[in-house]
């Protein structure tokens, strides 16, 4: 596994200018914003601390409630930060502007939140979604020592990748074999070489990989990023989980194989063609062409995909992308806008 | 929602289980339509048991958000045709 990739995700923040809503200020004048990074594999609700001198001296009296708001969307403070901003920025503000209200929380559109505690709950939880989808059991995770569980979760609150690794590790929820990359690595020796496809053979522990899909469909094109409408209700994004399930060794399995396995709804017919598309590189081209330029009656386009921030080639190994990008939930979380033709009943 | 279709639209049948000290309710299999979120089936339970806050969870290992879909949680963890919900008034699995 490139440690790099991984350092630069953990190290991957987004900036933010949060602005107090309006009816909240009850002083003259009323708070500058503030500045703050938020780090990309976090959450929203563990900003309150670092917000709280800002605003604290300008609220009304009564309980605070934190929560935020992007353009009038209350924004899900379980979905990591670096999603939401992925996913609801087409054309990346920087910094990103955000609202934060104490007063008034929306639990028509919000599931409750209570600090810290509520965050680390869903994280582990959604850990021991990842390794119930990985191993068929979440055991690994429930019988993490109480001390582990705590370290781990501090380690993702504080960016603290190599505390992160270690205790992880004993997860054994595994990294995906990866023949391609392997044989892209320079290696110093031959005999090295063979040490390492023994070692990624052995690891291919794992053919079910967690993955959520952020889902915005449309069907009115538009040219550039900045034309894409905003967001005003979550109900126009899809929620999707499911996971890749990569069935054969030695097979070159793309991101794009892994997005279509995901989403029959959509590519019903191509499915059974990826097979003898993805044997040819130059077929590999043509296909990756036509999804992100041709836009053919009845095919989906494939308009922006974004990954911890990164708009992958389609063509990158999927092995690759699980191993490097994923969230410290063992989630692969992927911000998809996809132009295709209403479906049948909706 | 935009994917919508046939297949996704068939009920899906849950079967709610009592973890602990909670009350065992009469009627313990329903049937949801696969598009509706979870929080429908907490929503059931705790109008069933006259609670506010119930720790409910998957095949008596995770609590699944709330907002996910029954479709996609029946697809992935579902056990011989149904979708095992456990349900507790204090945290079971912790």
């Amino acid at each position: 596994m490139e440690k790099g990739a991984q350092q630069y995700v953990w190290e991957g923040a987004i900036p933010l200018q949060v602005h107090l809503h309006e009816s909240e200020v009850t002083t003259l004048p009323p708070p500058s914003p503030a500045l703050i990074l938020a780090p990309r594999i976090g959450y929203l609700p563990l900003l309150a601390s670092q917000l709280k001198p800002f605003f604290s001296g300008a609220l009304p009296p009564g309980v605070d409630t934190i929560w935020f708001e992007y353009k009038g969307l209350p924004l899900k403070w379980y979905i990591p930060t670096g999603v939401l901003f992925d996913l609801l920025c087409a054309e990346p503000e920087r910094p990103w502007n955000l609202t934060v209200h104490y007063r008034g929380y929306p639990g028509n559109v919000l599931i409750p939140c209570d600090g810290e505690d509520s965050v680390k709950w869903s994280y582990i939880n959604s850990l021991k979604e990842a390794a119930y989808i990985i191993h068929g059991s979440s055991k690994n995770v429930m019988n993490m020592s109480h001390p582990d569980q705590v370290d781990l979760w501090r380690s993702v609150m504080n960016g603290k990748l190599e505390i992160y690794n270690r205790i992880s590790s004993k997860l054994k929820l595994g990294v995906v074999s990866d023949e391609f990359s392997e044989k892209l690595k320079p290696s110093p020796s031959k005999a090295q070489h063979n040490v390492n496809d023994d070692e990624a053979t052995a690891a291919l522990k794992t053919s079910r990989i967690p993955v959520r899909l952020y889902v915005w469909t449309f069907n009115e094109d538009f040219e550039d990023l900045e034309e894409a409408p905003h967001f005003d209700s979550w109900d126009q994004i899809s929620y999707i989980n499911r996971p890749v399930e990569i069935n054969e060794k030695g097979k070159y399995f793309t991101l794009l194989d892994a997005v279509k396995s995901v989403l029959p709804e959509f590519y019903q017919d191509s499915l059974n063609t990826i097979k003898s598309e993805v044997k040819n590189e130059q077929s590999v081209e043509l296909e990756e062409e036509s999804v992100e330029t041709r836009s053919l009656p009845g095919r989906p386009v494939i308009k922006l995909l974004r990954i911890q921030g990164i708009e992958l080639k389609m063509k990158i190994p999927f092995s690759w992308v699980v191993n490097n990008l994923m969230s410290p939930d063992y989630f692969l979380h992927i911000c998809l806008y996809i132009k295709a033709p209403k479906l049948v009943g909706t | 929602m935009a994917s919508d279709s046939p297949i996704t639209s068939r009920k899906v049948v849950v079967h709610l289980r009592a973890t602990g000290d909670a009350p065992i309710l009469k009627q313990a299999k329903f049937k949801i339509a696969g598009t509706d979120k979870f929080s429908k089936v907490i929503e059931f339970l705790c109008r069933q048991l006259h609670r506010d806050t119930l720790f409910v969870y998957l095949n008596s290992a995770f609590s699944p958000s709330p907002d996910q879909l029954v479709n996609d949680l029946f697809n992935n963890f579902g056990v011989d045709g149904k979708l095992v919900v456990n349900y507790a008034c204090s945290m079971a699995w912790g």
